[in-house]
């Protein structure tokens, strides 16, 4: 979905942006009436607005219904400083900013914590803030009722005609938004925007922090709106509560991001442009009721043949980036050369877990465990179904808190840290049923794991890292190809890749080798193998007894989220409780 | 490579060609340029100044146009929205570069024109603004004669209408949206009505797009005034009407602020309902011969455009007398210059279908022309002050 | 802030609870096809007055009692349902696309509104509006009742449906996984374009509810946009109940903020009820 950050791609795309704004500036001294520069004006208006809706919405997915609600703040704080406090009207726009970035960081914090709170209910809860900031707007002094009047504000004398303030102030916020939305989308932060609105779990996990994230992001957002409303409110020079907190804006700016095309950061502007253009193109007066309808056709048509919207079709990609083989892949041998250490296994503790317990609605998936993981060896945790071996892997990467019982690592007790510091403490983990993000190409998912994991690379780096793990485990290839387009044994080693990348110390693997031939066994076998030998310690859930077998320094068996086993394989497996714990009491 | 600039073509094609539909090309005759919510939430009553504009502009012309030439009015739809309007009027100024300009629909409009003709120092004569102490521009003129002080004004008038009758009201209940024009009105009726000895048993306010009137209603009910003040603009008044009927109340005396003309007037819980005005189609405002024709014509055309109520009233002839005073001061001055014609107009009284207006008072403002009218028998009729009731309307009492 | 009598008060709840039942009767075709179908209808609430007006012109011009012209609305909006479906299916439209094609569609249809009935305001003046029942202390007047009636029948009816049937079953199978659910052999085209046709048959009797109590103008599609989407969003998507409970919620505590204190408050007060219980119990109505 988002393409890769090519330096030259980059550069050309930021030459290309600030040319285009060298351009605009140009317009006012060129002659044209300044109508032209109160219809830009709008153009760069709705622009700002579009785009910083994107830069939360569209990136992380979070989509939000309360943009209005961060216009309508700028704007009155701009009204009311402007009027009855009389403050130049350029000192109000960081104060318009503020309050916006005030709101939305408030708001995020209160509802970005709230796991459920996804998809529409954020959507809702957004809504539900614009109805609730308008009526307090309606109700106080700040407007209660008659509408606040900037007639008497003085414009700032900005280029040769009188709009030209506006154009100017206009085009400078718009040129920054736009600059500030591509910045994101190429840095580390949009990176993990894009992880979250592909898997916010996985993100997590990985490393990825994302209530800081979010609010962040939100925060851009909200204070480029604010600023918006504050130039906006002088623009229209009488500012009343009506239109502005409501639904209007926010579905607006959706739109226009649509029609231009929600991949790409440039799309939001496009959208902005024509959508206002159409508007002005049917506004005579003798067809007007008409001039609606065409415009609707409008939309309709460019939708209808421009699915990715007017960018996306603008882009058409002719041919799959990667002219990748079809069918099976034949993984060529590893390209990385195993580092034959002598590290025996110590008899160091990695992780101690002490008395852990864990229940769902009454379910009581462990119940008191104790393990402990040695720094160097391959440990592996078995048992029936149910027996707890996924929780317990969930509870030591942080997917969810204990309810009881600690878990040190490092020194620090895992059950109170947030699942992304885990990440960043060394601890990854690779999922039963692969959860690559599918937004982004199988290069990009390493390269996150090496930016948010415990190596914490910046992006050039973490490309480069991510380049390393695609040879470990075989998958250049089909580096720049989409999580989609993989098999289900290359998407179980790019789950292997994505946590090798992040340099753990400790890698949970979750049934890795479940749906595999035999011979992809083997291999994974070896690749397993190579990673100790690397010098990570593997905790290894799997059912396949071979591969058990032939791997493992140790093993621990659950039974019931209890652990009723411990010791060497062969040993351990041959035990009456062990083998009446898989295959039911007859068989003892 | 090809693909790309084919298609980048066909953009700048499609762009070039949506800026050309808006620009018009230079004539000879006279232009009047404004613009009008043709559509959006206020398209209801734009329609009225859309006709009456329609009707005036033929007239004019058939009477040999101004200053000799033909005038062609050149109206845009803004959308209801006023910041469409601020940006169209420039470009009817900077663009099309009309000769003369003419105000929106609505008083949001109305101050986005403003703003724009004060920067190119051009002329506005307005019909429908609703907020006086908001017009600082020197050279806007109104023709919805509010005066310069409504709130202190209008509620004396209609509250003297109300002491004329054989029962004066002793408690008033006011219930107000708190849209910007009619706000301020309703406070200003609150200490009217304090001043002059009335009790107010009940003051409520309700944001502008509310829709659930029920609880209002039986606060309303519960209260049981004497006179029922109600701020309301477009079909607020209606909407809470039919709330009170469903609860079996009709209120004793009640009057709303700036009705939806059409419904009002129609329907038959409204009966009795009192609203401003200044001008109805009846004697003695019809006594007029222009207003007389204006009418008949008003009739035949709102009939065959599908309006449901088709007779003039206070919003048509706010409009029609906003082409008066142009014309007044466009032949008086035999000028176009919009800075000469603002000065006549600052120093000479103009006749309309209103009556003699002056704009020698604060703001441009004149006298407060505003009478009251009441529903009768489905139709508006002048009620007070008695000069202008139509013949043998009084107003009639519970 | 005044306590009011047990009269007031009473009436104010009842009022809440049909403004209520209207929100939830326009969110129930709206919740059903962004929940199952994966569209976000904006055209719904155009349909929605398309039907209203629709009825004003039978009732007014040709004569019939506004109830039967469901007999002729119904029939026809399905068929612009299926049509509209099968539109979307062939094009492939997303989710996102579906906004904007939706309201494309729904500029079109005020254009056609207004250039058929003008900007003007109309209203149905009807048999029923004057009709009321006294129970007790309260007034209960009949179009509003017919709109609760039709609210609670048409959303139990619709939950039976999908609860009891197999064909709702089958189409919420569909809605959860369709590729599985065709593997079982339900037919998913067909289910979509049935469901649409309800959904749009729904915008039409909320059509004529809208009718019987409101005055009609074309811009006033656009009023209902916000409430009855935040009405959608919490009563979850695609529930069926979902949209009576959260419209009559909504319309309730508004209704009562109404009557105890500054009507403006109104909002404030529904939409951070809203707020808090979303805060406290995410996805659970």
């Amino acid at each position: 979905m988002f393409c890769l950050s090519v330096p030259a791609k980059f550069n050309r795309d930021l030459a290309a942006i600030l040319f285009a704004g060298a351009l605009l500036a140009t317009i006012p001294f060129t002659g044209l009436p300044p109508f032209y520069e109160s219809f830009l004006y709008l153009v760069f208006l709705w622009t700002v607005l579009a785009t910083s809706w994107n830069i939360l919405s569209g990136y992380s997915g979070y989509f939000s219904f309360g943009h209005g609600a961060f216009f309508g703040a700028g704007m009155y704080t701009t009204a009311v400083l402007a009027s009855r406090f009389d403050v130049p009207f350029l000192w109000t726009l960081p104060a318009a900013a503020g309050v916006a970035v005030v709101l939305g960081a408030a708001l995020g914090a209160a509802v970005f914590r709230v796991r459920g709170i996804r998809g529409e209910l954020f959507a809702l809860v957004t809504l539900a803030f614009t109805f609730v900031v308008g009526t307090i707007v309606l109700n106080t002094p700040i407007d209660g009722g008659p509408g606040v009047y900037l007639s008497g504000v003085a414009v700032p004398k900005i280029g040769p005609s009188g709009v030209s303030a506006f154009f100017y102030m206009g085009l400078a916020l718009a040129l920054g938004t736009v600059l500030a939305a591509f910045g994101i989308f190429h840095s580390k932060f949009g990176s993990g925007l894009f992880a979250i609105h592909d898997d916010e779990d996985v993100a997590e996990v990985m490393g990825v922090p994302t209530l800081g994230y979010k609010i962040a992001a939100f925060s851009v957002s909200c204070s480029l709106a604010g600023a918006a409303g504050g130039i906006h409110a002088l623009f229209l020079s009488y500012v009343t509560a009506g239109d502005t907190f409501s639904i209007v804006v926010p579905l607006t700016v959706v739109l226009m991001s649509v029609l231009g095309g929600k991949r790409f950061w440039a799309g939001p502007a496009v959208g902005a442009a024509v959508i206002t253009a159409l508007l002005y193109a049917f506004t005579a007066g003798d067809h007007a009721v008409a001039g609606k309808a065409v415009f609707g056709a409008v939309l309709i048509a460019v939708i209808l043949f421009m699915p990715q919207g007017v960018l996306g079709w603008f882009f058409r990609r002719r041919r799959p980036l990667a002219k990748a083989a079809q069918g099976v892949v034949e993984l060529p041998p590893m390209a990385y050369s195993q580092k034959r250490s002598d590290r025996a296994v110590t008899s160091e503790p990695i992780l101690i877990a002490r008395g852990v317990r864990k229940a769902f609605r009454g379910v009581h998936a462990l119940d008191g465990v104790d393990i402990e993981i040695r720094r160097g060896e391959i440990l592996g945790l078995l048992g029936p179904n149910g027996s707890g071996k996924s929780t317990f892997i969930n509870l030591v990467s942080g997917h969810f808190p204990p309810d009881a019982g600690e878990m040190l690592f490092d020194g620090r007790d895992l059950a109170r840290c947030k699942a992304h510091r885990i990440a960043r403490g060394g601890i990854a983990r690779t999922y039963q049923i692969p959860r690559p993000f599918a937004g982004l190409m199988v290069r990009e998912n390493v390269a996150m794991a090496a930016m948010f994991g415990s190596a914490n690379l910046s992006r050039g780096a973490a490309m480069r890292e991510a380049q390393r793990w695609l040879d470990f485990t075989g998958l250049t290839p089909k580096a720049n190809t989409y999580p989609d387009d993989l098999n289900l044994h290359q998407r179980k080693f790019l789950e292997l890749a994505r946590a090798l990348a992040t340099s753990p110390q400790l890698v949970l693997l979750d049934e890795v080798l479940s749906g595999l031939t035999p011979t992809e066994i083997n291999e994974a076998v070896d690749l397993i193998r190579a990673i100790r030998d690397h010098g990570t310690t593997v905790v290894f859930v799997e059912h396949v007894m071979r591969a058990v077998i032939a791997l493992t320094d140790r093993i621990v068996v659950l039974n019931h989220g209890l652990v009723i086993a411990e010791g060497v394989a062969a040993d351990v497996m041959a035990r009456p409780e062990v083998v009446t714990a898989y295959l039911g009491s007859g068989h003892a | 490579m090809n693909g790309f600039v084919r298609r980048f073509a066909v953009c700048i094609i499609l762009l070039a060609g949506v800026f050309t539909i808006g620009a018009a090309p230079g004539d000879p005759p006279i232009r009047i340029g404004s613009t009008l919510a043709l559509t959006g939430p206020l398209a209801s009553t734009a329609l009225v100044h859309k006709l009456t504009g329609e009707i005036y502009v033929e007239g004019l012309n058939r009477r040999g146009g101004l200053l000799g030439r033909q005038v062609e009015w050149i109206v845009k739809d803004d959308q209801s929205k006023p910041e469409l309007a601020r940006t169209l009027y420039e470009q009817l100024i900077t663009v099309d570069k009309v000769d003369l300009l003419l105000g929106p629909y609505a008083t949001g409009a109305i101050l986005s024109a403003m703003g724009v003709a004060q920067r190119y120092n051009k002329l506005l004569v307005h019909h429908t603004f609703g907020i006086p102490s908001l017009a600082k521009y020197d050279a806007q003129f109104p023709t919805w004669s509010l005066g310069p002080d409504p709130a202190t004004t209008f509620p004396n008038t209609v509250l003297d209408a109300l002491a004329s009758t054989p029962k004066p009201p002793k408690t008033i209940a006011i219930v107000t949206s708190k849209f910007p024009s009619v706000h301020f009105m309703s406070l200003g009726a609150r200490e009217i009505a304090r001043k002059r000895g009335l009790q107010e048993i009940l003051f409520l306010e309700w944001e502008f797009g509310n829709r659930d009137f029920g609880a209002i209603a039986a606060r309303i009910k519960d209260a049981n005034p004497d006179f029922l003040w109600v701020g309301a603009i477009g079909l607020e008044g209606n909407q809470l009407l039919d709330a009170l009927k469903k609860i079996d109340y009709t209120p004793r005396y009640h009057f709303y602020m700036y009705p939806a003309p059409g419904p009002m007037a129609q329907a038959p819980e409204a009966k009795n309902a009192l609203a401003g005005t200044i001008f109805e189609q009846d004697p003695p405002f019809t006594d007029n011969p222009s207003a007389a024709e204006f009418s008949k014509i008003f009739n035949e055309r709102a009939t065959k455009a599908g309006l449901p109520y088709s007779r003039v009233e206070t919003q048509a002839a706010a409009s029609y007398t906003a082409w008066q005073v142009l014309e007044a001061a466009v032949t008086a001055t035999k000028s176009l210059d919009d800075k000469v014609l603002a000065e006549w107009l600052r120093t000479h009284r103009v006749d309309t279908i209103q009556g003699k207006l002056r704009f020698d008072g604060p703001s441009n403002y004149g006298d407060d022309l505003m009478r009251v009218k009441q529903v009768q028998n489905g139709r508006w009729v002048t009620v007070w002050p008695k000069a202008f009731a139509a013949p043998g309307a009084t107003l009639a009492t519970p | 802030m005044a306590l009011p009598n047990f009269a007031l008060l009473a009436q104010s709840i009842l009022s809440g609870i049909f403004t209520g039942a209207l929100y939830g009767l326009l969110g129930l075709g709206l919740s059903l096809s962004w929940g199952m179908l994966r569209q976000i209808n904006l055209a719904h609430f155009a349909l929605a007055f398309l039907g209203a007006y629709l009825c004003y012109q039978l009732s007014t011009v040709n004569g019939m009692d506004p109830l039967a012209t469901m007999l002729v609305i119904v029939p026809c909006f399905f068929a612009i349902g299926v049509a509209l479906q099968w539109i979307f299916a062939r094009f492939r439209i997303s989710a996102f696309n579906s906004l904007l094609v939706t309201f494309g569609l729904t500029v079109i249809v005020e254009s056609v509104i207004q250039s058929v009935w003008t900007a003007d305001f109309r209203r149905l003046a009807s048999g029923y509006s004057d009709m009321k029942f006294r129970v007790g202390v309260l007034y209960v007047p009949v179009p509003e009742l017919l709109t609760l009636m039709l609210s609670l029948t048409l959303s139990f009816a619709i939950w039976a449906a999908l609860r009891y049937t197999d064909l709702g079953r089958a189409m919420r199978a569909s809605a959860e996984d369709a590729p599985i659910a065709a593997a079982f052999g339900v037919n998913q085209k067909g289910l979509a374009l049935l469901l649409s046709g309800v959904c749009a048959a729904l915008a039409g009797v909320a059509g004529v509810c809208i009718a019987l109590s409101y005055t009609l103008a074309p811009a006033q599609i656009y009023t209902w946009i916000g409430v009855v989407f935040a009405v959608v969003m919490l009563g979850g998507l695609g529930r069926a109940l979902g949209p009576l409970i959260a419209g009559i919620l909504i319309g309730v505590s508004e209704s009562v903020t109404m009557a105890v204190t500054a009507p403006s408050w109104a909002p404030l007060v529904s939409f951070s009820l809203l707020i808090v219980v979303l805060l406290v119990r995410p996805g659970k109505v």
